[in-house]
């Protein structure tokens, strides 16, 4: 019976770390109504010293255009390794994307970076388009892009 | 010693004839008696083949459709254009990533264990 007792004790202290080190974290990008096509966007992670950390989302799957996403295209030269198994479709003017990610607890605090590149056919691309430290205490706190993000927030 | 140099010899010739009788019978196949045209065998069955004088690709300038003619442009990139005029069909040589929910996500530390991402736009 003890033993029973210390096997499930073992098994429960070994489980909770593991559920507590990842979170469901929603992104919502809300795109202005900038009269043109769907945009292409990516979201990506820098670490502390501004260097590459990672992706988390591609919205438009034809990887021949994504070398207009061009900060994340120049950090991963266009490595579709990168985005497998995270990739949607792109994002029509005026229109939200939600996306909700399991994201591993150790991104928030840490001195990460999110940012979204955004490319448009026909339009300019906008590189950097957002840029917003990843902090427990900026959940829900909305941030406006440069050219054709209207805003953007990550709710947890 | 002698023994040891006849065997070497025997195995010698042996390999030979073993490498050498299926190339042999390949160009005797062809009609050359003599196996003088060893190249031959090489073009055989090649005159069952309809003689081609100019490429069967339409890389015309030029496309006829009900009765009219549509003039078309010298790079030809128009085979990726649908109904719509957009070229988003276009087969690319560069690989797509695989979308959401078929594979997992990437083994970059920024994800759980946990549930698959989804997305949906409003």
């Amino acid at each position: 019976m003890k033993s029973l007792l210390a096997t499930l004790a073992l098994g429960t202290a070994l489980t909770l770390p593991g559920l507590a080190m990842a979170r469901p974290v929603t992104l919502s990008t809300t795109l202005n109504t900038y009269g043109g096509d769907g945009a292409y966007l990516v979201l990506y992670v820098t670490d502390a010293s501004g260097a590459y950390a990672g992706s988390l989302w591609m919205a438009g799957g034809k990887s021949k255009y994504h070398e207009h996403l061009s900060d994340w295209y120049r950090a991963t030269r266009g490595d579709t390794a990168q985005i497998d198994g995270i990739t949607g479709a792109s994002v029509g003017a005026g229109r939200t994307l939600e996306v909700t990610l399991d994201l591993a607890d150790a991104l928030f605090d840490a001195g990460y970076t999110l940012h979204i590149d955004a490319a448009v056919e026909d339009m300019r691309d906008s590189p950097n388009e957002v840029a917003v430290p990843l902090t427990t205490s900026g959940a829900g706190r909305a941030a406006k892009g440069r050219r054709y993000v209207a805003k953007f927030s990550y709710d947890m | 010693m002698k023994l040891m140099t006849l065997t070497l010899l025997a195995a010698t010739t042996a390999l030979t004839a073993a490498i050498g009788a299926p190339g042999w019978s390949a160009t005797r196949a062809t009609g050359d008696p003599l196996g003088l045209l060893p190249a031959a065998a090489l073009g055989a069955g090649q005159d069952a083949l309809p003689l081609d004088l100019a490429s069967a690709d339409d890389d015309d300038d030029h496309k006829y459709r009900n009765g009219a003619r549509r003039e078309r442009d010298d790079d030809d990139d128009d085979a990726c254009e649908d109904e719509d005029g957009d070229d988003d069909d276009c087969a690319d040589n560069a690989r797509n990533a695989a979308p959401a929910g078929t594979v997992a996500p990437p083994l970059n530390g920024l994800f759980g264990n946990g549930a698959l991402p989804k997305a949906q736009t409003n």
